[in-house]
């Protein structure tokens, strides 16, 4: 009989394992293929890859120079640039976090991550 | 023995039903997704950008609906309403030209004529209408100013409207807020929640985001880039701005505006760069955000307090932000105007 109780206590607090694991893959935000694009350490685009139908590119462009970014789903890539060494257009596209792209000459990041970071800066439209 | 082994069984199964259905199950029950439809649309001499959320059918409809109506309000298509008004002097018009002439009107005579729908000769004489800019000569303006007078527009029975001779309308500065007012009611009968359009710079939203946040509406910065002097957190709103920014040109040092002052026939020096009105009406807020520029501070924030259906954000020339109380804690400066703290317009203050 001991044994039996030893076996459902076991048992017991794997289920509440599970149910708590459960719980949590339902409740974890989901998404976590956002690439947020940095410029000088301030992110100034953010794009959910997976909510891409159709690719496109858009520039980003500051003093130092400028990268066109191309974006399809679930990838984001450098595609044109105007620095010397051209190390983020070699970078190709990336999907996931492993390697952010990198472009040094004009301080550009793209980083993906979990979270929109610019979403709180892009408005909806603009009035004039 | 048994026992032990037949609730081992018991407590295996539930494990199965708990670690391969629950998670699998979640993730594919995702929240339903609402579709996001846009569309651009290049009409009345303008972009327009559409959102909806839910209905791609709508979004047609739209496009047809705005249509529609540009060949209504168009001065220059030769088969409009305003056209044949214009040039025979009587037309029996479409309901839509009728209504937004009505209302047009109403907007003119609560500005006391600080807008008015008959200034079109006046704006074509600068150039405003065709960027073939000059400076008209006093003679010209006076002449003009005679034809100047909204109160000739004549709404008669049966949509039967009349215009004495030289006299031209001109729906310019209400068409598109009129054309708003229209999109949102058109995507409420299609049981659309969530819809933001762009016409040209003239912002309005149906609802909240899908989400049940507030729309973000920046206002452009008046000193022209691409930045922006602030953005309005609103739900259900129509946001327009009028600016001297946009169209504007320089003869011998001085800069000339569209915005035209239709007291003097001159651009309104009126010691604003930029009115934004926020409301629920959009042909109200279209038609209000020209005439408060052209007032000035000092008439537009008294003609603000004797109102109750409007907000406003102003942008002073010498970089001061005043904003209604309504406005207060949903206007954010930004940019260059990020330091300026907003000035709080009340209704009980003088």
């Amino acid at each position: 009989m001991i044994k039996t109780k030893t076996w459902i206590i076991i048992f017991g607090s794997l289920l509440a394992l599970c149910a708590g694991l459960s719980l949590w893959i339902f409740l974890k935000p989901t998404g976590g293929n956002v690439a947020n694009v940095y410029l000088d350490g301030k992110c100034v685009h953010s794009v959910d890859l997976s909510a891409v139908t159709e690719s496109y590119e858009f520039t980003v462009s500051s003093d130092r120079g400028m990268n066109v970014i191309r974006v399809e789903k679930g990838y984001i890539s450098v595609v044109d640039a105007d620095c010397p060494d051209k190390v983020c257009i070699h970078s190709g596209r990336i999907s996931d976090s492993a390697a952010p792209i990198c472009c040094l000459p004009h301080r550009l990041v793209i980083k993906i991550e979990k979270e929109m970071k610019a979403g709180d800066d892009v408005p909806d439209a603009v009035s004039k | 023995m048994k026992k032990i082994r037949s609730t081992f069984l018991i407590v295996q199964a539930i494990l199965l039903v708990f670690c391969c259905f629950l998670p699998g199950g979640c993730g594919r029950s995702e929240k339903e997704k609402i579709e996001k439809y846009s569309s651009v649309v290049f009409a009345m001499d303008t972009v327009m950008e559409i959102t909806v959320y839910g209905d791609e059918v709508s979004l047609k409809k739209a496009e047809n609906l705005i249509k529609d109506l540009e060949e209504k309000f168009s001065v220059t298509l030769e088969e409009s309403d305003i056209y044949r008004l214009n040039s025979e002097g009587s037309a029996s018009v479409s309901e839509d030209s009728y209504e937004l002439l009505n209302k047009g009107k109403e907007i003119c005579e609560r500005t006391g004529g600080v807008l008015d729908l008959t200034v079109y000769p006046i704006v074509r004489a600068w150039g405003f209408t065709t960027g073939e800019y000059r400076v008209p000569g006093e003679d010209e303006i006076g002449e003009l100013l005679k034809k100047v007078d909204y109160r000739q527009i004549t709404l008669g029975d049966e949509g039967l409207v009349t215009i004495p001779e030289g006299v031209m309308a001109d729906l310019g500065s209400v068409a598109k807020g009129y054309t708003g007012d229209r999109l949102m009611e058109l995507f409420r009968d299609c049981g659309i929640t969530s819809a933001l359009i762009n016409l040209g710079g003239n912002v309005q939203a149906l609802g909240t985001k899908p989400d049940g946040s507030l729309w973000k509406v920046a206002i452009a910065d008046p000193g022209g880039g691409e930045g922006y002097a602030g953005v309005v957190a609103m739900e259900g709103k129509a946001v327009i701005t009028s600016g001297a920014y946009e169209r504007f040109f320089e003869e011998n040092g001085h800069t000339y505006h569209h915005i035209i002052d239709t007291s003097t026939g001159c651009p309104a020096e009126s010691g604003f760069v930029s009115v934004t009105v926020i409301g629920e009406e959009g042909v109200l807020c279209d038609g209000l955000s020209t005439s408060l520029f052209a007032m000035g501070p000092e008439k537009a924030f008294e003609f603000w307090r004797e109102s109750n259906d409007f907000e406003a954000v102003f942008i002073t020339s010498d970089d001061r932000i005043f904003v209604t109380e309504g406005t207060e804690g949903s206007f954010t400066p930004l940019g260059r105007y990020k330091n300026v703290k907003p000035e709080v317009l009340r209704h009980d203050q003088n």
